[in-house]
């Protein structure tokens, strides 16, 4: 097995939290910045730190990395830099997963354009999670307990497999509720591309090989649809 | 013997529950331009004004009913009266100045001067009683003398007592009040040009058998009229002396006219920011409930369009006027005030308890989030306080300077790098829900005991079925959130479903839970 290895561009308050959170997940964290302090900043932290600039010579970055499977983060602080170094990413490496953190809508959709695969508009995030704790408390505190902390109830996405039972199943046929005690959020139908429909919407969806769907449940339910979606008899 | 009684009734009166609760609701009702019903009042009061200047300019002509006449001169008149007595009565304070006046008497090891609490109060009185509003609420009240019919003339002065109920008229007065210094120098600069003037015509003019102008009194008449650019005809010089004092008279009229126009101008112009403060704290306070951002940052500018939508207003109170001015151009109600000063919230007297729903902290440091919250703490525990946290080691100060919920993006960020990096898929799912960018949307129903049994069987309902989850419900007693609940669950009141669908059908569900429990 690969191991599993993240690089995140930028040494500031976003990326210091991004280390904390994923370095449990993740075999190697790099970061890499541009500016000398920042450089030996991270160093004194402990932090696995590298140089780069905003040219196309990504020669130490590849030595370091294996960038197939490698998850890259772009946290510099300035959006018009953080842009410059996504397209940067995307024009040298077709297949890496670039998510780039963008301070508002507008950053975002540049991000976009430049090839990010996923974008974090900072304000936006912040302002959902202040409008969302005035005006849904408790579903706010719900949300959060089973995204970000320890809960028993968990999130997850799962790759409909070629030999998957439920392809080739129509979305009304299946209980998820009743038969496995989970909730299924939406759906990504790899037929229409990349944009996701709620499973509430009430459309009879043909499940195909490759649909992700997101299902939210206890870990241990959550597991059992896993292996059952990879062919194990459950 | 006397002074003793009047020390002890004084003291009566201050500590009289009642005196002082009276005297307050009418120094409410007639002074506190905040006070619920002294708009109401103010417009009973102008309402009377209007009437009596009606019933006085009608039966200069025409018969009016005597009941008309008996309303006008007695009922009317008794109100302002009264009126004025109770103005009479709240300016000062008696009872305090003999206390004062007893107590340092007292410390001094003194004789109780009665005669000098008298003099303090009579001082305070004839102070009010010579104070030109009085002034105009006491000849207001002439007309009620109807005997004396000359005295009907005062009935002018009812008019003018319309400047005490209008706030209009009386800002513009204050306004007026700022360029004292130049109405001052433009009245005595016309009134030499007209006695300039009038004594020029009058010596040109009238000897002149031709020329209207014979007397003194027709001079001043001609140069008022001719300064101020009028110009009946009625008088004319025919004298060519006469006409050049004329052709002087006009020119210097215009400069009369254009520097009176100025100082308007300029005293409009210097306080039209004030103006509009002021206009906008009387629209903020008749709001009945609002929230209040404090600081207008970019996340204050993003969370108050996501507000926006919940048709609840919103007040910024911001000290930068560059920003103050930004939010107004997006349509804000935007105060430029320093939300972490005592003196910005007693001078807008925000009800806390009542008025606003929360307050949201989003000053771009932590140190300007913790003074804020500290003052606002310093007026009321109860209201509710959340604040961006901008430096994670902060976190505690905010909770001890009583924030109740702290939102910090570093963490937040870092706590979705990890979901965006293991399940991007579900973050975006979950961003899309909590963003309500889409028709689906996950939302908070609020339930009761009764509610059990038609809530799980309006899910069965094929409006419902497949189309609507039940997330789960959130006990508040518990405080647990029980998951994909079974129909048999339990419910309590004010138990939270928290359910996923389209924003439409919940509203739908909402509804018919609430019809069905009523029937």
């Amino acid at each position: 097995m690969k191991p599993r290895c993240a690089a995140i561009f930028g040494y500031n308050e976003y990326s210091k939290q991004i280390v904390k959170q994923i370095s449990s997940t993740y075999d190697n964290v790099g970061v890499f910045v541009i500016d000398e302090a920042e450089f030996l900043e991270a160093k004194n932290a402990g932090i696995n730190a590298g140089r780069f600039d905003l040219s196309d010579d990504w020669q130490s970055f590849e030595t370091q990395f294996d960038v197939e499977g490698l998850i890259v983060f772009c946290a510099l602080a300035d959006d018009a830099e953080n842009v410059f170094l996504t397209i940067s990413l995307r024009a040298t490496f077709d297949n890496l997963f670039i998510i780039a953190l963008a301070q508002d809508n507008e950053s975002m959709m540049k991000m976009k354009s430049a090839g990010a695969d996923k974008v974090m508009p900072i304000l936006q995030i912040a302002a959902n999670v202040i409008h969302d704790i005035l005006s849904k408390p408790i579903m706010t505190q719900v949300l959060h307990d089973v995204l970000y902390e320890d809960s028993l109830l968990n999130i997850m996405e799962i790759e409909v497999k070629d030999t998957s039972p439920l392809n080739g199943q129509y979305l009304h046929d299946l209980h998820f509720k009743r038969d496995f005690d989970l909730i299924l959020l939406a759906i990504v139908d790899q037929e229409m591309g990349t944009t996701f429909s709620f499973a509430s919407k009430g459309h009879n969806h043909h499940i195909d090989a490759g649909d992700i769907l997101v299902f939210m449940g206890y870990a241990d339910k959550l597991n059992v649809i896993k292996q059952w979606n990879s062919g194990v008899r459950v | 013997m006397l002074s003793r009684w009047v020390v002890g009734f004084a003291f009566f009166l201050h500590t009289c529950h009642f005196y002082q609760r009276a005297k307050i609701f009418f120094y409410n009702l007639l002074e506190n331009q905040n006070y619920k019903y002294k708009k109401s009042f103010d417009i009973f009061m102008m309402g009377l004004i209007f009437l009596s200047v009606y019933i006085l300019v009608r039966s200069v002509k025409h018969e009016i009913p005597h009941g008309w006449l008996i309303f006008n001169n007695f009922v009317i008149s008794m109100i302002f009266l009264i009126e004025y007595l109770l103005r009479f009565w709240l300016h000062g304070n008696s009872s305090k100045v003999i206390i004062e006046q007893y107590e340092s008497d007292l410390f001094f090891h003194r004789p109780f001067s009665f005669s000098s609490a008298l003099r303090t109060i009579f001082l305070q009185k004839i102070e009010y009683v010579f104070s030109p509003t009085a002034i105009i609420d006491l000849l207001a009240i002439m007309p009620f003398f109807h005997e004396f019919r000359l005295l009907r003339i005062f009935i002018l002065f009812r008019v003018l007592k319309i400047f005490r109920y209008a706030k209009s008229l009386q800002r513009l007065m204050s306004i007026l009040a700022t360029k004292k210094f130049e109405i001052f120098t433009l009245i005595v600069f016309t009134l030499i040009m007209i006695m300039v003037s009038s004594v020029s015509i009058y010596v040109m003019e009238a000897h002149n058998p031709a020329s209207k102008i014979n007397t003194l009194f027709d001079a001043v008449y001609w140069s008022v009229v001719t300064i101020f650019t009028v110009g009946y005809g009625d008088f004319v010089p025919v004298t060519h002396g006469g006409r050049i004092v004329a052709m002087m008279i006009i020119v210097s009229g215009i400069a009369v006219i254009s520097f009176a126009t100025s100082i308007v101008v300029s005293a409009f112009t210097e306080k039209l920011d004030e103006i509009k403060e002021e206009k906008m704290i009387d629209r903020v306070n008749t709001l009945k409930r609002m929230y209040l951002v404090c600081g207008f940052s970019p996340l204050a500018h993003e969370v108050i369009r996501k507000l926006h939508k919940h048709h609840v207003p919103i007040v910024v109170l911001e000290k930068d006027i560059n920003k103050v001015q930004q939010a107004r151009n997006d349509g804000l109600l935007a105060l430029h005030y320093d939300s972490a000063s005592l003196h910005t919230y007693s001078h807008l007297k925000f009800d806390f308890e009542h008025q606003i729903e929360a307050v949201i902290l989003l000053h771009e440091s932590d140190v300007s989030n913790i003074y804020t919250a500290l003052t606002i703490r310093e007026l009321t525990k109860r209201i509710a306080l959340y604040s961006v946290l901008q430096h994670p080691e902060n976190r505690k100060k905010l909770f001890l300077a009583g924030i109740n919920h702290i939102v910090n993006t570093y963490e937040l960020v870092g706590m979705m790098s990890k979901i965006i990096a293991r399940q991007p898929v579900a973050f975006e799912v979950i961003h899309a829900l909590r963003s309500e960018e889409t028709s689906t949307i996950i939302d908070e129903i609020i339930l009761d005991s009764q509610m059990k049994d038609r809530f799980y069987a309006l899910l069965d309902e094929p409006l419902f079925y497949q189309r609507f989850s039940v997330l789960g419900i959130y006990s508040t007693q518990s405080k647990f959130f029980h998951f994909n609940p079974h129909p048999d669950s339990s419910i309590e009141s004010g138990d939270v479903a928290i359910v996923l669908a389209n924003r439409g059908l919940i509203e739908e569900f909402r509804a018919k839970l609430h019809r069905k429990g009523k029937s």
